[in-house]
This record gives structure tokens, C-alpha cells and sequence, in this order.
């Protein structure tokens, strides 16, 4: 491929991230203003968005630090929620494993679930710089939101109170309503929502991580009985291993 | 806080970096993809599920709790629409406007 196909590539994975980008935009501002919130300092909060560049990841820790969790149950809580992302390296491994280190550690490090939906080849060929594309739109995009978060938190004083950590479950609803596939799924998040409430009522440590690990294997050891048959991911896994 | 930002650094880019490693012989089997497939609902519902039921630390399981509601109100508009933008700002709203009745 000559230059101008490469670059061609490049934008049309940045012009395919845009809506994505956008849809994450309060998010961002309140990874960046909780951040504020919590008591890191801006270069902290900046960094934090720079280094671990995971939404999900963030929101959580920010919220477990102002509850007083242990690092070892941040820690744990955060390798669980990011342990989603092994799926998707390993869906990426054919396409990635090959290419030279710096493009792996690129590509990897802005395989997000966003570029991972964006980049994963649907019956055509996967390309390397459409995926660029798309991963480094959505990473400068994230800190440009959480930045904005951050000068808006330096701003405003108390920003629970102006109901935004209804904000980070009505996203983790949105996220939790497509990752419920069948009816084993929905039982891991119904077990999960129980145990957690209850957990913390007892106030015991780690109640999150434990809520969803007892939440996980009740599912997985039920999944036979409940679903209708295996999901479409991992029966074509056990093709693929077969 | 800057040796937390490292570890969680190390966390995610690890889990996204370690299976486009080629000198990584092992793969996850059958049973290890099929247990960690919960991993996101269990662990987004078990993230959630506390702040609705226990806003400010005390468990509020009435009908007054603003939270319930616009939760309802968040997971039907994802059902019917899929737009996560839309649900987010959408059950904001509700549940600020329910916040001044509840």
C-alpha cells in the first residue's frame, strides 16, 4: 500500500471513532471533575487519564477511594473489570502478534472496547491503520473530556450532590444492558447487583469484587442448565479449538 | 497516588497487551473464556447496584429513592434504543426533576 492509502486508512478510522468519542464526553468530564473531587492533584488527574486510559477503570477506582477500599480490593476490582480486555486480545492476536513491537504496543495499548467494536474485521481484512486511526481519535478525545472535567471541577464544589454518581450508574447500566447476551449473563449481573448491596450493607472489604466473583461462578456452573445453548462467542471458540 | 496510577496502568495495558504478545505460548482455554464472558456483567452490576440501593452510605430501599426510578427509567431507553448518550442524559434528567418531588 502506497503512502496516501496508509493515511487514507488512518482518517477514516479517526472519522469512525467521532460519534463514539462523543457518546463518552460525560463520562470523561466526570472521571476528570471525581478526580478533582477525591483529592488528586491535576497533574495527577491528567496523568490518570493518560496512563490507565480506561473509563470504567477510572470511575471505579475514584469511587473506591472515596469509600476507604484497600488497595489490594482496588487493585483486584480493577484487573476484574479490566479482564475483558484479554477476550479482546485474544480475538486481536491473529492480526496483531505478527506485526513489529511498536505497532503492538500501540495497537494495545488503545484496545479499548470502543476501538476493539470499531477496528475487529467483519468478513473483510483487518487494517492496521484504520485501527490507529480509530484508537488514537478515541484516546485524544478522552483527555480532552476528562480535562474539561478537571477545569470543572476545580470550579464546582461538592459535585455529589448535583447527583453525578447517578451518572456513573446510569453508564454502567448502558454498558450492562448490550454485555447481557443470555440468560446466564443476566443472572451474573441479578446475583452480582444483590450480593454487592448486601456486602456493603455488612460492610465487608472487598464486597464488590466478591459480589462478582461468587456472581461469575454461580453463572458459569448454572450456564448448562439455564441457557438455551452455549453463547455465539464461545461456541465459535470451541469450533475454533476443536 | 502516583504509584497507584502505575499498578493500574500496568492492570490495563497488560490485559490488553498480553495476548498480542507472539512469545506467548499459552492460550486461555475453553472453560477459562466461558468463566471470565461474566466478567463485565457481574462486575458492572455489582459497581452500580450499590449506589442505587445505598445512596450516602444507607440502604433505601422505599419508594422514594430517586435512584430506583431513574435507573428504571435508564434501562428501558438502553433496551429500546441502544444509544448509551441518550440513556446517560435522558435518566440524568429524570432523576433531577424526580429529586425535587421524591
Amino acid at each position: 500500500m502506497p503512502n496516501a492509502a496508509y493515511r487514507h486508512s488512518f482518517y477514516k478510522g479517526l472519522i469512525a471513532g467521532l460519534p463514539l468519542s462523543l457518546a463518552v464526553l460525560p463520562w470523561g468530564i466526570l472521571a476528570g471533575s471525581l478526580a478533582i473531587e477525591v483529592g488528586l492533584r491535576v497533574s495527577e488527574a491528567i496523568a490518570m487519564s493518560a496512563l490507565v486510559f480506561a473509563g470504567a477503570v477510572q470511575l471505579a477506582v475514584l469511587g473506591m477511594l472515596t469509600s476507604g477500599a484497600g488497595l489490594l480490593s482496588i487493585l483486584l476490582t480493577s484487573f476484574m473489570i479490566s479482564s475483558r480486555h484479554l477476550l479482546y486480545g485474544m480475538a486481536m492476536r491473529p492480526h496483531i502478534a505478527q506485526l513489529s513491537l511498536p505497532w503492538r504496543l500501540s495497537l494495545g495499548f488503545l484496545l479499548t472496547d470502543e476501538m476493539f467494536v470499531l477496528a475487529s474485521p467483519k468478513g473483510g481484512q483487518f487494517d492496521r491503520w484504520f485501527a490507529l486511526g480509530a484508537g488514537l481519535g478515541f484516546y485524544l478525545s478522552w483527555n480532552l473530556w476528562t480535562l474539561l472535567g478537571i477545569v470543572i471541577g476545580q470550579q464546582l464544589n461538592d459535585l455529589e450532590s448535583w447527583g453525578l454518581d447517578f451518572v456513573i450508574a446510569a453508564t454502567f447500566i448502558a454498558l450492562l444492558i448490550p454485555a447481557i447476551k443470555n440468560s446466564s449473563s443476566l443472572l451474573a449481573a441479578l446475583i452480582a447487583a444483590l450480593l454487592s448491596v448486601l456486602f456493603s450493607w455488612l460492610q465487608l472489604p472487598g464486597a464488590l469484587l466478591l459480589a462478582a466473583l461468587i456472581a461469575m461462578a454461580l453463572a458459569y456452573l448454572l450456564s448448562p442448565l439455564i441457557d438455551q445453548q452455549a453463547s455465539s462467542l464461545v461456541q465459535s471458540e470451541q469450533q475454533a479449538d476443536d | 497516588m502516583i504509584e497507584l496510577l502505575l499498578l493500574l496502568t500496568l492492570i490495563t495495558f497488560g490485559c490488553r497487551y498480553i495476548f498480542l504478545e507472539p512469545k506467548l505460548p499459552i492460550r486461555l482455554g475453553y472453560k477459562a473464556k466461558h468463566f471470565l464472558s461474566y466478567s463485565a456483567p457481574a462486575v458492572l452490576a455489582a459497581i452500580a447496584s450499590p449506589i442505587l440501593f445505598m445512596p450516602a452510605g444507607e440502604l433505601a430501599l422505599h419508594l422514594h429513592n430517586p435512584y430506583i426510578w431513574a435507573a428504571v427509567v435508564a434501562i428501558l431507553i438502553m433496551l429500546s434504543t441502544q444509544q448509551m448518550l441518550l440513556t446517560v442524559s435522558l435518566s440524568f434528567i429524570v432523576f433531577i426533576a424526580l429529586g425535587q418531588y421524591l
